[in-house]
Protein backbone atom coordinates (compact mmCIF):
# COMPACT_ATOMS: atom_id res chain seq x y z
CA UNK A 1 0.00 0.00 0.00
CA UNK A 2 1.18 3.02 -0.52
CA UNK A 3 0.38 6.58 2.08
CA UNK A 4 0.78 10.02 1.64
CA UNK A 5 3.03 11.92 4.23
CA UNK A 6 3.77 15.77 3.97
CA UNK A 7 3.45 15.71 0.73
CA UNK A 8 5.52 12.69 -0.01
CA UNK A 9 3.85 9.62 -1.43
CA UNK A 10 5.96 6.47 0.78
CA UNK A 11 5.34 2.49 -0.04
CA UNK A 12 4.68 0.21 2.96
CA UNK A 13 5.18 -3.31 2.26
CA UNK A 14 3.25 -4.59 5.80
CA UNK A 15 3.93 -7.48 7.80
CA UNK A 16 1.24 -7.06 9.94
CA UNK A 17 -2.47 -5.94 9.04
CA UNK A 18 -2.38 -3.55 11.73
CA UNK A 19 -0.55 -1.20 9.97
CA UNK A 20 -2.33 -1.05 7.35
CA UNK A 21 -4.86 -0.42 9.79
CA UNK A 22 -2.95 2.37 11.28
CA UNK A 23 -1.88 4.29 7.81
CA UNK A 24 -5.45 4.40 6.45
CA UNK A 25 -6.54 7.81 6.17
CA UNK A 26 -3.28 8.44 4.22
CA UNK A 27 -3.90 6.05 1.38
CA UNK A 28 -3.11 6.83 -2.05
CA UNK A 29 -3.12 5.28 -5.35
CA UNK A 30 0.13 7.46 -6.81
CA UNK A 31 3.06 5.91 -6.91
CA UNK A 32 5.20 6.06 -4.20
CA UNK A 33 8.81 8.21 -3.94
CA UNK A 34 10.41 5.63 -1.86
CA UNK A 35 9.37 2.49 -0.43
CA UNK A 36 10.08 1.26 3.67
CA UNK A 37 9.96 -2.34 4.92
CA UNK A 38 10.85 -3.33 8.18
CA UNK A 39 12.13 -6.47 8.87
CA UNK A 40 11.66 -8.91 12.13
CA UNK A 41 15.24 -7.68 12.90
CA UNK A 42 13.93 -4.08 13.02
CA UNK A 43 10.99 -5.07 15.10
CA UNK A 44 13.38 -6.90 17.29
CA UNK A 45 15.28 -3.70 17.62
CA UNK A 46 12.15 -1.59 18.47
CA UNK A 47 11.77 -4.36 22.08
CA UNK A 48 15.23 -4.07 22.67
CA UNK A 49 15.12 0.10 22.58
CA UNK A 50 12.40 0.86 23.90
CA UNK A 51 12.85 -2.07 26.96
CA UNK A 52 16.02 -0.09 27.29
CA UNK A 53 14.96 2.93 28.07
CA UNK A 54 12.07 2.17 30.44
CA UNK A 55 15.62 0.11 32.45
CA UNK A 56 17.18 3.92 32.02
CA UNK A 57 14.22 5.31 33.29
CA UNK A 58 13.65 2.97 36.27
CA UNK A 59 10.12 1.71 35.66
CA UNK A 60 9.17 -1.61 35.10
CA UNK A 61 9.66 -2.44 30.84
CA UNK A 62 6.71 -2.92 28.95
CA UNK A 63 5.71 -5.97 26.75
CA UNK A 64 4.75 -4.85 23.37
CA UNK A 65 3.52 -6.82 20.35
CA UNK A 66 5.49 -7.02 17.07
CA UNK A 67 2.24 -5.71 15.23
CA UNK A 68 2.96 -2.21 17.32
CA UNK A 69 6.33 -2.57 17.30
CA UNK A 70 5.90 -2.68 13.57
CA UNK A 71 4.56 0.76 13.49
CA UNK A 72 7.35 2.22 15.42
CA UNK A 73 9.83 0.87 12.94
CA UNK A 74 8.34 2.03 10.10
CA UNK A 75 8.19 5.69 11.27
CA UNK A 76 11.57 5.53 12.50
CA UNK A 77 12.65 4.46 8.46
CA UNK A 78 10.22 6.87 6.72
CA UNK A 79 11.85 10.13 9.39
CA UNK A 80 15.31 9.24 8.13
CA UNK A 81 13.92 9.28 5.08
CA UNK A 82 11.98 12.08 4.83
CA UNK A 83 15.02 14.35 5.55
CA UNK A 84 15.65 14.29 2.45
CA UNK A 85 12.50 16.15 1.37
CA UNK A 86 13.83 19.02 3.86
CA UNK A 87 11.03 17.14 6.42
CA UNK A 88 11.46 16.64 10.45
CA UNK A 89 9.44 14.57 13.04
CA UNK A 90 8.76 16.49 15.93
CA UNK A 91 7.80 15.36 19.16
CA UNK A 92 4.34 17.49 20.11
CA UNK A 93 0.69 18.89 19.80
CA UNK A 94 -0.19 20.15 17.21
CA UNK A 95 -3.44 22.15 16.90
CA UNK A 96 -4.97 24.73 13.75
CA UNK A 97 -7.08 27.39 14.68
CA UNK A 98 -8.89 28.88 11.78
CA UNK A 99 -6.50 27.10 9.21
CA UNK A 100 -2.90 28.02 11.39
CA UNK A 101 -1.01 25.58 12.88
CA UNK A 102 0.34 25.93 16.88
CA UNK A 103 2.98 23.54 17.88
CA UNK A 104 3.16 22.27 21.72
CA UNK A 105 5.88 20.91 23.14
CA UNK A 106 7.44 19.95 26.40
CA UNK A 107 8.81 16.55 27.87
CA UNK A 108 6.79 13.83 28.20
CA UNK A 109 4.09 14.36 31.02
CA UNK A 110 4.21 18.05 30.96
CA UNK A 111 0.78 18.36 29.13
CA UNK A 112 1.25 18.84 25.74
CA UNK A 113 -2.12 16.95 24.90
CA UNK A 114 -3.73 18.36 27.80
CA UNK A 115 -3.39 21.52 26.94
CA UNK A 116 -4.59 20.86 23.05
CA UNK A 117 -7.59 19.59 24.74
CA UNK A 118 -8.02 23.09 26.39
CA UNK A 119 -7.42 24.81 22.46
CA UNK A 120 -10.39 22.38 21.41
CA UNK A 121 -12.37 23.16 23.97
CA UNK A 122 -11.73 26.99 24.04
CA UNK A 123 -12.15 27.73 19.82
CA UNK A 124 -14.82 24.42 19.29
CA UNK A 125 -15.01 23.64 15.70
CA UNK A 126 -12.60 26.48 14.56
CA UNK A 127 -9.98 24.18 16.45
CA UNK A 128 -8.25 20.42 14.55
CA UNK A 129 -5.96 18.74 15.68
CA UNK A 130 -3.48 18.30 13.29
CA UNK A 131 -1.89 15.72 14.94
CA UNK A 132 -1.43 15.25 19.06
CA UNK A 133 2.04 13.41 19.27
CA UNK A 134 4.32 13.03 16.19
CA UNK A 135 3.85 15.50 13.72
CA UNK A 136 6.03 16.12 10.45
CA UNK A 137 7.14 19.66 9.81
CA UNK A 138 8.28 20.57 5.94
CA UNK A 139 10.38 23.42 5.99
CA UNK A 140 9.94 25.88 2.58
CA UNK A 141 11.70 28.87 1.65
CA UNK A 142 8.26 30.40 2.52
CA UNK A 143 7.67 29.17 6.29
CA UNK A 144 7.17 25.42 7.61
CA UNK A 145 4.05 23.68 7.26
CA UNK A 146 2.68 21.12 9.96
CA UNK A 147 1.40 17.37 8.47
CA UNK A 148 -1.11 15.00 9.80
CA UNK A 149 0.03 11.90 10.12
CA UNK A 150 -1.36 8.56 11.56
CA UNK A 151 1.29 8.15 14.28
CA UNK A 152 -0.43 10.05 16.29
CA UNK A 153 -0.36 9.82 20.07
CA UNK A 154 -2.22 7.31 22.81
CA UNK A 155 -5.61 8.94 22.12
CA UNK A 156 -5.32 8.72 18.24
CA UNK A 157 -5.59 12.29 17.52
CA UNK A 158 -4.79 13.89 13.99
CA UNK A 159 -6.31 15.45 10.73
CA UNK A 160 -4.71 14.15 7.54
CA UNK A 161 -4.11 17.48 6.88
CA UNK A 162 -1.14 20.88 5.99
CA UNK A 163 -1.29 24.21 7.31
CA UNK A 164 1.11 26.60 8.02
CA UNK A 165 2.89 26.60 11.66
CA UNK A 166 2.92 30.01 13.50
CA UNK A 167 4.76 29.30 16.15
CA UNK A 168 6.51 26.94 18.36
CA UNK A 169 5.34 26.99 22.01
CA UNK A 170 7.38 25.29 24.84
CA UNK A 171 5.55 24.02 27.51
CA UNK A 172 5.82 24.21 31.58
CA UNK A 173 3.15 23.50 34.00
CA UNK A 174 2.41 26.55 36.46
CA UNK A 175 -0.09 27.89 38.62
CA UNK A 176 -0.54 30.89 36.60
CA UNK A 177 -0.73 31.60 32.54
CA UNK A 178 2.19 33.30 30.97
CA UNK A 179 3.96 33.49 27.57
CA UNK A 180 7.06 35.16 26.42
CA UNK A 181 9.05 35.06 23.44
CA UNK A 182 11.73 32.81 23.37
CA UNK A 183 15.18 33.93 21.05
CA UNK A 184 16.32 30.70 18.40
CA UNK A 185 18.84 30.23 20.95
CA UNK A 186 16.73 29.85 24.28
CA UNK A 187 14.99 27.13 22.12
CA UNK A 188 17.49 25.33 20.98
CA UNK A 189 17.87 23.00 23.36
CA UNK A 190 14.31 22.04 23.45
CA UNK A 191 13.90 21.57 19.84
CA UNK A 192 16.89 19.96 19.66
CA UNK A 193 15.27 16.97 22.76
CA UNK A 194 11.65 17.06 20.31
CA UNK A 195 13.19 16.42 16.89
CA UNK A 196 13.41 12.74 16.05
CA UNK A 197 17.36 12.28 16.32
CA UNK A 198 18.57 9.63 14.45
CA UNK A 199 21.48 6.90 15.16
CA UNK A 200 22.93 7.39 12.50
CA UNK A 201 25.60 10.79 12.15
CA UNK A 202 24.69 11.72 8.75
CA UNK A 203 21.29 11.68 9.07
CA UNK A 204 21.83 13.24 12.34
CA UNK A 205 23.98 16.20 10.27
CA UNK A 206 20.89 17.10 8.11
CA UNK A 207 18.54 17.22 11.02
CA UNK A 208 20.71 19.85 12.78
CA UNK A 209 20.90 21.45 9.20
CA UNK A 210 16.82 21.58 9.23
CA UNK A 211 16.56 22.65 12.79
CA UNK A 212 18.49 25.36 12.16
CA UNK A 213 15.74 26.40 9.87
CA UNK A 214 12.95 25.80 12.15
CA UNK A 215 14.42 27.92 14.75
CA UNK A 216 14.76 30.74 12.54
CA UNK A 217 11.69 30.05 10.49
CA UNK A 218 8.88 29.82 12.79
CA UNK A 219 8.32 31.92 16.15
CA UNK A 220 9.45 30.54 19.62
CA UNK A 221 7.59 31.11 22.87
CA UNK A 222 7.58 29.89 26.65
CA UNK A 223 4.34 28.96 28.21
CA UNK A 224 3.75 28.65 31.75
CA UNK A 225 0.10 27.02 32.23
CA UNK A 226 -2.19 25.62 34.51
CA UNK A 227 -5.26 23.28 33.44
CA UNK A 228 -7.57 25.84 33.42
CA UNK A 229 -9.50 26.81 30.11
CA UNK A 230 -7.76 30.53 30.27
CA UNK A 231 -4.87 28.62 29.61
CA UNK A 232 -5.28 28.63 26.11
CA UNK A 233 -6.69 32.46 25.83
CA UNK A 234 -3.22 33.42 27.14
CA UNK A 235 -1.44 30.89 24.51
CA UNK A 236 -3.36 32.12 22.15
CA UNK A 237 -3.10 35.42 22.76
CA UNK A 238 0.27 35.97 23.12
CA UNK A 239 0.93 34.19 19.57
CA UNK A 240 -1.78 36.48 18.30
CA UNK A 241 -0.28 39.78 19.55
CA UNK A 242 -2.53 40.47 21.93
CA UNK A 243 -5.82 39.88 19.81
CA UNK A 244 -9.41 39.05 20.84
CA UNK A 245 -10.08 35.35 19.19
CA UNK B 1 42.32 10.02 24.70
CA UNK B 2 38.98 11.11 23.01
CA UNK B 3 35.48 11.14 23.18
CA UNK B 4 33.60 7.87 21.86
CA UNK B 5 32.78 7.14 18.33
CA UNK B 6 29.32 9.37 17.48
CA UNK B 7 29.22 12.06 19.87
CA UNK B 8 28.41 15.78 17.79
CA UNK B 9 28.84 19.28 18.63
CA UNK B 10 26.46 21.74 17.03
CA UNK B 11 25.83 25.52 17.59
CA UNK B 12 23.22 27.51 17.41
CA UNK B 13 22.02 31.03 18.47
CA UNK B 14 24.96 31.42 21.20
CA UNK B 15 24.27 27.54 22.55
CA UNK B 16 26.70 24.86 22.44
CA UNK B 17 24.99 21.35 22.84
CA UNK B 18 26.69 17.67 22.48
CA UNK B 19 24.36 14.86 21.40
CA UNK B 20 25.42 10.95 20.65
CA UNK B 21 24.85 9.29 17.56
CA UNK B 22 26.05 5.70 16.86
CA UNK B 23 27.66 3.92 19.42
CA UNK B 24 27.80 6.85 21.59
CA UNK B 25 23.72 7.00 22.10
CA UNK B 26 23.98 3.14 22.99
CA UNK B 27 24.62 4.51 26.52
CA UNK B 28 23.79 8.11 26.27
CA UNK B 29 20.48 9.03 24.89
CA UNK B 30 20.68 13.24 26.28
CA UNK B 31 22.34 16.31 25.53
CA UNK B 32 25.10 17.81 26.88
CA UNK B 33 24.73 21.61 27.12
CA UNK B 34 28.23 23.20 27.18
CA UNK B 35 29.47 26.90 27.92
CA UNK B 36 31.99 27.88 25.21
CA UNK B 37 35.12 26.73 27.16
CA UNK B 38 33.36 23.26 27.59
CA UNK B 39 32.74 23.52 23.98
CA UNK B 40 36.36 23.84 22.89
CA UNK B 41 37.45 20.59 24.87
CA UNK B 42 34.56 18.96 23.57
CA UNK B 43 35.41 19.97 19.90
CA UNK B 44 39.18 18.70 20.56
CA UNK B 45 38.16 15.70 22.19
CA UNK B 46 36.41 14.15 18.69
CA UNK B 47 39.70 13.06 17.81
CA UNK B 48 42.85 11.58 19.94
CA UNK B 49 44.64 13.96 22.10
CA UNK B 50 45.68 14.36 25.21
CA UNK B 51 45.13 17.14 28.13
CA UNK B 52 48.37 18.54 27.49
CA UNK B 53 47.63 19.23 23.67
CA UNK B 54 44.10 20.61 24.75
CA UNK B 55 45.59 22.73 27.05
CA UNK B 56 48.28 24.02 24.56
CA UNK B 57 45.20 24.58 21.72
CA UNK B 58 43.42 26.43 24.47
CA UNK B 59 46.36 28.73 25.19
CA UNK B 60 46.30 29.34 21.21
CA UNK B 61 42.75 30.81 20.91
CA UNK B 62 42.65 32.78 24.94
CA UNK B 63 44.82 34.78 26.87
CA UNK B 64 44.74 33.23 29.89
CA UNK B 65 47.53 31.87 32.83
CA UNK B 66 48.51 27.79 31.71
CA UNK B 67 47.40 26.79 35.08
CA UNK B 68 43.80 27.76 35.13
CA UNK B 69 43.59 26.67 31.59
CA UNK B 70 45.04 23.34 32.28
CA UNK B 71 43.04 23.12 35.62
CA UNK B 72 39.21 23.77 33.66
CA UNK B 73 40.77 21.31 31.09
CA UNK B 74 41.13 18.83 33.54
CA UNK B 75 37.98 19.35 35.45
CA UNK B 76 36.16 18.93 32.07
CA UNK B 77 37.74 15.92 31.02
CA UNK B 78 37.02 14.27 34.61
CA UNK B 79 33.79 14.66 34.42
CA UNK B 80 33.68 13.38 30.87
CA UNK B 81 35.62 10.52 31.95
CA UNK B 82 33.28 9.80 34.96
CA UNK B 83 30.43 9.93 32.58
CA UNK B 84 31.92 6.94 30.31
CA UNK B 85 32.02 9.28 27.28
CA UNK B 86 35.65 8.67 26.57
CA UNK B 87 37.83 6.26 25.08
CA UNK B 88 41.39 6.19 26.32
Amino acid sequence: MNIELAGCVIGLRPRYPYLQTYCLDYRTDAPAAFTVTATQADIDYEREKSAREDALEGIPVRRFSDDYLETLAVYRKIAVALLDYDTLLFHGSAVAVDGTGYLFTARSGTGKSTHARLWREMFGPRAVMVNDDKPLLKLTPGGVTVYGTPWDGKHRLSTNIAVPLRAICILSRDATNHITPLTAGAAYPMLLQQAYRPDDPAAMEKTLTLLDRLAGGVALYALGCNMERSAALVAWQGMNGGKIP
Amino acid sequence: MKLKDGFMTHSAGGEHMAIATGEAAKTFHGMIRNNETADFIFRQLLTDTTEGSIVDAMLQEYDAPRERVAADVHRVVTQLREAGFLDE
